[in-house]
């Protein structure tokens, strides 16, 4: 037993060692890019914001936002309907499910269920705090590392922990519900999708040529979101993007804590046929 | 009216960390920080806060700032050299046990003040509450009593004091 655990400890050193040094020696390919690929890189970091070339630039100093919802837009849109057809699948699978939709109706009290009070008060005071950073995320993507998909993830930790701690009885009692986070998903998705194509209605509105996923006007589409509001730099559609990617984010991701949490008695009874709503 | 004052109360919480969060007082952020205080005081107020009146006292506030350099700079301090000093003696004097130790403040905050304080410090971790009987467990490296009001002494009577001023 002790030789195995120590030839374990030796293969892995091992492997490391050898990995490490194949790799110093050129075994992953070549360390520099291509020439050309260095060109696009240049091109990204030269026009995510430049104010001299209204026709190319996203107005966005966060060059990663900047390429990750204007330059390859389309790309990051099929990204976020890869992870909600995952949700969506979660929900097929426990359709008919409404956790623990009969103990809503009873009363009950926060000490009853779930964990310690101690855990119960740090979870109370970090939830404002943790959503505070988690807002402040996904409004600073444009201008900052971070963006919707940060900040609602982030959003969604803390929502866990008030499920898991607080049992979801409670959260069922206090308003996170299978329905609440579905709706709000929804609005989410939907803002997505509306935002991928404001500027095409403007287009159409105005007379003039426009794409999906345009965010400045361009050379033959001159129409687009405005960059500034008032003063304050917004990036056009960056900010609606991280704004609704946040809010499905939390609520998509809350979604699928509710139904795994659901006890298993539960949803075999209605996969059974006994009871159904 | 209380739970618009509990709103406002986190919706201050919420203002201070997303400025600090930001690190800018730009208009933009200025803006965006009354939105997300607006949002998370409406949504979570009632939730966090039961007595807005004491979340919103500047004078508890105060104890608290104190408290916190009380902890980190005494009580810690005092904590780590106690256990740095069984590490390194090669006779290790251990005595370890757990043992009970009651506290008189009512609020759950107050008694979750106390025991991360009791569990934060080396050498002395929580291992269980009993809300009924109002006693904590304590987990103690060196247990010199095992009599309740004399553990306490040693353990808790210090956070209690600074606890009961923050949250009671």
């Amino acid at each position: 037993m002790k030789y195995e655990r120590a030839l374990i400890a030796v293969a892995i050193v091992v492997f490391i060692l050898v990995l490490s040094y194949a790799v110093t020696l050129g075994a992953m390919g070549s360390t520099l890019p291509p020439r050309d690929l260095r060109l696009l890189a240049k091109l990204y970091l030269w026009l995510a914001i430049n104010p001299w070339t209204r026709n190319l630039t996203v107005m966005s100093p966060e060059a990663v936002t900047s390429i990750v919802w204007d330059f390859r837009g389309l790309d990051t849109f099929f990204e976020t309907a890869v992870l909600y057809l995952a949700i969506i699948g979660t929900v097929a699978i426990y359709r008919g499910v409404y956790a623990s939709s009969k103990s809503r109706e009873v009363p009950i009290s926060e000490d009853e269920v779930g964990m310690s009070p101690i855990a119960k008060s740090v979870t109370k005071i970090t939830l404002p705090i943790v959503i505070a950073v988690a807002v402040a995320i996904a409004l600073h993507g444009h201008l900052t590392p971070g963006g919707g998909f940060q900040g609602g993830s982030t959003a969604a930790v803390i929502l866990l922990l008030v499920l898991v701690v607080f049992s979801l009885q409670y959260s069922i009692r206090m308003g996170i519900t299978k329905g609440s986070t579905l709706a709000l998903r929804s609005a989410g998705l939907l803002g997505i999708a509306v935002t991928s194509i404001l500027v095409l209605i403007l287009g159409l509105l105005v007379g003039c040529q426009s794409f999906i996923f345009q965010n400045q006007p361009k050379a033959y589409a001159p129409v687009g979101v405005p960059a500034f509001l008032d003063g304050m730099l917004v990036s056009g559609t960056l900010i609606l993007f991280n704004i609704f990617e946040c809010l499905a984010v939390a609520a998509g991701l809350t979604l699928t804590f509710i139904l795994v949490l659901t006890h298993e008695e539960e949803i075999r009874s209605v996969m059974k046929g006994d009871r159904h709503e | 009216m209380k739970r618009v004052l509990a709103s406002v109360a986190i919706a201050i919480l919420t203002f201070i960390i997303y400025i600090i969060f930001s690190g800018s007082v730009s208009p933009y952020d200025l803006l965006t920080a009354c939105a997300a205080a607006v949002l998370v005081g409406a949504l979570t107020g009632t939730f966090v806060v039961a007595e807005p009146a004491k979340a919103l006292n500047p004078l508890r506030a105060c104890h608290a700032v104190k408290y916190f350099f009380r902890y980190m700079l005494i009580d810690e301090v005092r904590a780590h050299t106690d256990v740095i000093k069984r590490i390194v003696s090669p006779r290790m004097p251990i005595n370890p046990g757990i043992v009970k130790v009651p506290y008189y403040v009512n609020t759950d905050y107050a008694m979750t003040l106390i025991a991360n304080s009791i569990t934060n410090t080396p050498g002395t971790v929580v291992v269980d509450v009993d809300k009924e009987k109002k006693c904590l467990f304590v987990h103690w490296i060196d247990v010199k009593t095992v009599k309740p009001e004399e553990a306490r002494e040693f353990i808790s009577r210090v956070f209690e004091e600074h606890s009961k001023k923050i949250f009671d």
